[in-house]
């Protein structure tokens, strides 16, 4: 009786799928009508998400203005030729927000970055470091692309006790200030760099500020440097 | 510097120099008339921005972000509250979107009037600083009837704004724009076809497309180069997508394609746009919806990144928020326009004159509270 009735029920929604509407509303048991009124919606439930993924791609090739998915899909494609490219430098395969790279060949995938023309990632829109604790600095590299309209984050983390990081201020000329701003606040050393200077802070300042441990030095040339003020009064 | 030859000579302009634009110290290696090389010294102005916004909460950094840019105060709170606001998820209404359009295009004329007038002063131009000086003090009265702030106005807040318009500031605005539209004309006939402005300024300082890219250079300095690129229109954030306006682009008009003319030329035409942006933004603007509808109680964005660039009146300025969940921020970072493009002021200004040198600086209009932070 229930194999009966499941094959009544298959055949009715192929029939509702295609617009038929009719047989489902003829039948005169209630509790058969419904639930096969009920199989079908979850038919047509199952059967929109393709629909709309389609959709999306269709959107996605028209135009590739910002489109969440195919930026999510370019991180994937990324991490995957990195890896292919450079074996071991990928650090985390999870790579659905940013890519974590190990700092060794950062040189090279850079270079390879800006001149692959599927990526050509011309433009280096934001570099800065971050202090994430348990000893880690991370710097960071938000990079776009004039051309496809594309952008992407990089990550490399290094530990506190020997921070260098190879520079790349000599594929986007840009990096040259923003890795000077990153080693006067969080003491990142980007090796290679042609000068590596404290750009906003004096010369004779000590210590990186942006690090969480940091202490404000007590005099400077003799002048008493102010201290942050714990909270708000 | 390096070692000086038998001819060279080394010379400091600024930190207190009026040509500088605030504090900045150029360090100019001469040839004679001729500048070899251009080192900037920054920090004099360094307060500390993004150390004190780790300590303080996602509101208090509002006013901060004022001070940062002090010529475009309101694109500043903006960008932080757009950015904040993706972070967080918030979605506000149609009367708040219209009007933070409104205040950031008038600010974006403001700005734009004040880097021009200041542009003819290093060049040796007088008047026009007065006169386009004279305009801007009819937007900062609009301001000023909004907020009470002339210049730092902490008015966009994360999920509102702190004060709704004022009875009578729409015409208050048409009558500005009336005023203002056919005043434009007037510095198009005292500055940009002036004999001696455009000696001074065309066929100098070129900026290439390539440089500018590499060198992260954006706004009208880059559009001036002849790069299509707004974000209002390439990667539209609030309303900016309903409304139309065009892009303006350095067309070479008096020497060639990216040179200080341009600069100075793609920022008039950009003042029409706005001005074009302002009349729809007006026209559509909803009377009801209140203003203060979606301020969250508390401010404590998800554990999360994020990156988010609007356009300023100098560029790309982004906002880079690391959240730990709390209510302060764990990292802040902003990109600021001018800074980038100050950086390539070594690579375009060298083998120019030294008074080249002052139009070139002048022509990329920058803001040194926004470089120092």
């Amino acid at each position: 009786m229930n194999e009966d009735q499941d094959k009544l029920i298959a055949e009715l929604v192929e029939k509702g799928l295609a617009g038929d509407m009719e047989p489902i509303n003829e039948i005169e048991d209630r509790v058969l009508r419904s639930k096969a009124k009920a199989a079908l919606v979850k038919a047509k439930r199952s059967a929109k998400p393709q629909e709309t993924e389609d959709h999306v791609k269709k959107v996605s090739d028209k135009s590739s203005i910002d489109d969440k998915s195919l930026s999510e899909n370019l991180n994937e494609n990324i991490g995957e030729m990195v890896n292919e490219k450079f074996p071991g430098s990928l650090v985390n395969e999870n790579t659905e927000t940013h890519i974590q790279l190990a700092p060794d060949h950062w040189f090279e995938i850079a270079g390879w970055l800006k001149s692959e023309p599927s990526l050509s990632f011309d433009s280096l829109q934001c570099q800065t470091g971050i202090d994430i604790g348990e000893n880690t600095l991370e710097a960071r590299y938000n990079l776009h692309s004039m051309k496809h309209n594309h952008c992407t984050e990089i990550r490399i983390s290094v530990s506190i006790n020997k921070p260098v990081i190879p520079s790349v201020e000599q594929i986007w000329r840009i990096a040259d200030w923003f890795e000077r701003e990153t080693y006067d606040m969080l003491g990142i050393e980007f090796s290679d760099h042609r000068d590596l200077r404290r750009i906003l802070l004096p010369d004779d300042w000590e210590g990186w500020p942006l690090r969480k441990d940091y202490q404000v030095q007590e005099t400077y040339h003799g002048i008493e440097v102010p201290k942050m003020k714990e909270g708000w009064e | 510097m390096g070692v000086v030859h038998g001819q060279e000579m080394v010379l400091n302009i600024g930190p207190q120099h009026p040509a500088t634009h605030g504090v900045l110290r150029l360090q100019v290696k001469t040839d004679g008339e001729v500048v070899s090389e251009i080192t900037p010294y920054l920090g004099y102005l360094h307060r500390c921005f993004e150390k004190h916004c780790e300590n303080v909460t996602y509101e208090q950094v509002i006013p901060y972000t004022d001070r940062c840019d002090y010529l475009a105060s309101m694109t500043n709170n903006f960008g932080y509250v757009v950015a904040v606001e993706a972070l967080m998820d918030i979605k506000v209404n149609d009367r708040v979107e219209h009007i933070r359009v409104i205040m950031a295009e008038l600010q974006r004329i403001a700005s734009h009037l004040l880097g021009l007038g200041a542009f003819g002063l290093d060049v040796g131009a007088f008047t026009p600083f007065l006169h386009m000086l004279r305009d801007r003090e009819r937007i900062l009265d609009l301001f000023e009837m909004t907020c009470g702030a002339r210049l730092l106005y902490n008015y966009m807040w994360v999920g509102g704004l702190s004060h709704d318009l004022p009875v009578g500031f729409v015409e208050s605005t048409y009558n500005f724009l009336d005023y203002f539209e056919p005043k434009i004309d007037e510095f198009v006939n005292l500055l940009v076809h002036n004999k001696i402005f455009v000696e001074r300024t065309a066929d100098i300082g070129r900026m290439p497309q390539e440089v500018a890219v590499s060198y992260g250079v954006t706004g009208p300095n880059l559009r001036a180069s002849g790069v299509k690129w707004d974000l209002r229109k390439n990667d539209p954030y609030s309303i900016y997508k309903s409304f139309e306006f065009d892009v303006p682009v350095g067309e070479g008009g008096k020497g060639s394609v990216g040179d200080c003319w341009d600069r100075f030329y793609v920022r008039v035409l950009e003042m029409k746009e706005s001005i074009k942006i302002l009349r729809q933004a007006l026209a559509s603007l909803p009377k009801e919806g209140d203003i203060h509808q979606s301020i969250p109680k508390k401010i404590r964005p998800p554990k999360g990144t994020i990156y988010k660039r609007t356009e300023s009146p100098r560029g790309d300025l982004g906002y880079y928020i690391e959240s730990d969940g709390t209510n302060i921020p764990y990292r802040l970072k902003m990109r600021s326009p001018a800074f980038t493009a100050l950086s390539v002021i070594d690579e375009i200004a060298a083998g120019w004159l030294l008074s080249d040198v002052l139009a070139i600086l002048g022509s990329l209009d920058i803001v040194l509270g926004e470089i120092d932070r």
